[in-house]
């Protein structure tokens, strides 16, 4: 596969040449095909949950440990997490993200939680196994070699640890991070991933409130950052869940929130419908607190490129990507992507659009 | 292609365009409560919403404004929406 000539792809907004009607656009077999996968999983409806106050390793820029959410005290009753549970169910919530700090320290409370919620998603660092009596999928933090993981994170052999701890289990996905000092380490890990059938995708270090160190991207970072995506999704098209419209979205100078008007209650006062009206992100004590209200709370809204952000904002921009068969292509590769990295048992189709497209168009 | 100008008539093109899309049971567009929230007694979501709306924009050959669409809450304020915009 040819790797496309970035040169050409302007950091503009860009309107369509013709009004498309969406039935038009759905007459093309293999939009409408995907359109019908993805639309089915329209019913997710997410929150976030801070597990424990306490990690295994501390690592650079770790967002967890910014802000006050880190000092609120641990709720480590299982009945109050089930009551928990059984509550954002009947509020309409079906799909869980368990996060902060690391989730691994208390599996009790994640099996409390599956057992209320079947769908969902742990992040985890991946340095304690998770029972697989859990059936959440697994996403790992990768944040390049090992060197560098010692050199960050303060932990050694990271990789191997990881890699033995969810070998062959099909709920892992392996998250790579990139921050500008880590990108010619991209390739090497993948490498060492794919061999063992792990499967990848890619998130942006995105600053925490107040962070001006050397982990956060330059416009020529996310430039390199860009083109190393797209060609690591082009050399391991099986194992890398991505699509050029993510790197693009996830790599564009201008952030998430700027590009797309991030809908989470911290960046939206509109409780009509949506993430503004039912996202929550619940602490350790589960307490919650509508204005620090996001997947990743303190961190910089105006750096957000964070992986879990997009799969939400982008994914709700189905209106805006609905006016040319090009850009609902991309999109629709974008939720695939979604869906295959979150939602256990999701396949991931081959991506529609095979060339880079710029965003239709940017935040008001 | 004529299109209902009458939101009376709307109304019912709303309501089988929500059926239709959404999927919904034991209702039908005449007998589709016009005031009732979609969000929530009906359970519908951003995404529901928006897919109503561009088959409707494809209808009426109106333009929904992306601003708007989330506001549009209930069958009536969605047909007084595109009552308006045929209007104008």
């Amino acid at each position: 596969m040819t790797v496309p000539n970035l040169k050409d792809v302007q950091e503009t907004c860009r309107a369509p040449q013709r009004h498309w009607k969406f039935a038009d656009i759905l007459a093309d077999p293999s939009i409408h095909a995907r359109w019908e996968k993805v639309r089915q999983y329209f019913f997710l409806r997410e929150s976030t949950y801070d597990m424990s106050c306490r990690c295994n390793i501390r690592c650079e820029g770790c967002y967890y440990f910014e802000g006050a959410k880190q000092y609120t005290s641990e709720n480590r009753d299982p009945e109050a997490w089930r009551q928990l549970m059984q509550a954002e169910k009947d509020r309409g919530v079906t799909f869980v993200v368990l996060a902060g700090a690391e989730p691994a320290l208390v599996p009790d409370l994640c099996k409390v939680c599956f057992e209320e919620m079947p769908l969902g998603t742990i992040a985890t660092n991946g340095l304690i196994h998770i029972p697989e009596t859990i059936g959440y999928r697994i996403h790992i933090s990768v944040w390049g070699n090992d060197a560098t993981s010692q050199h960050i994170r303060g932990a050694a052999d990271m990789l191997i640890r990881q890699i033995d701890n969810y070998r062959n289990d099909p709920r892992a996905v392996f998250v790579y991070t990139f921050t500008p000092t880590n990108i010619d380490e991209a390739r090497e890990v993948t490498e060492i991933l794919s061999r063992q059938g792990a499967k990848i995708t890619f998130n942006m270090f995105s600053a925490p409130v107040g962070y001006d160190g050397p982990l956060k991207h330059t416009p020529a970072s996310l430039a390199k950052v860009r083109e190393t995506m797209i060609d690591l999704l082009a050399s391991y098209p099986e194992q890398v869940l991505f699509s050029n419209y993510n790197a693009v979205v996830h790599t564009h100078q201008l952030g998430l929130d700027a590009l797309f008007a991030c809908p989470y209650p911290r960046r939206n006062p509109s409780q009509n419908i949506g993430l503004g009206r039912s996202f929550r992100q619940y602490r350790t004590d589960l307490s919650w607190d509508r204005d620090a209200s996001c997947c990743v709370p303190d961190t910089d809204c105006s750096d957000c490129r964070h992986y879990a952000a997009g799969s939400a904002i982008v994914t709700s921009k189905l209106f805006r990507h609905a006016t040319d068969p090009e850009t609902f292509r991309a999109w629709l590769d974008y939720v695939d992507t979604y869906l295959a990295v979150w939602v256990t048992g999701y396949e991931k189709g081959a991506n529609l659009y095979t060339g880079v497209t710029e965003p239709p168009c940017c935040a008001p | 292609m004529s299109v209902e100008t009458k939101e009376s008539d709307i109304i019912v093109r709303v309501a089988e365009v929500m059926i239709e899309e959404l999927k919904l049971e034991d209702v039908t567009p005449t007998s589709f409560e016009p005031d009732i929230d979609l969000v929530d007694e009906i359970g519908i979501d951003s995404m529901d919403l928006a897919t109503v709306a561009l088959v409707l924009q494809d209808h009426y050959g109106i333009r929904f404004d992306e601003d708007d669409y989330p506001t549009l809450t209930t069958v009536r304020k969605i047909a007084a929406y595109i009552a308006a915009r045929l209007a104008s």
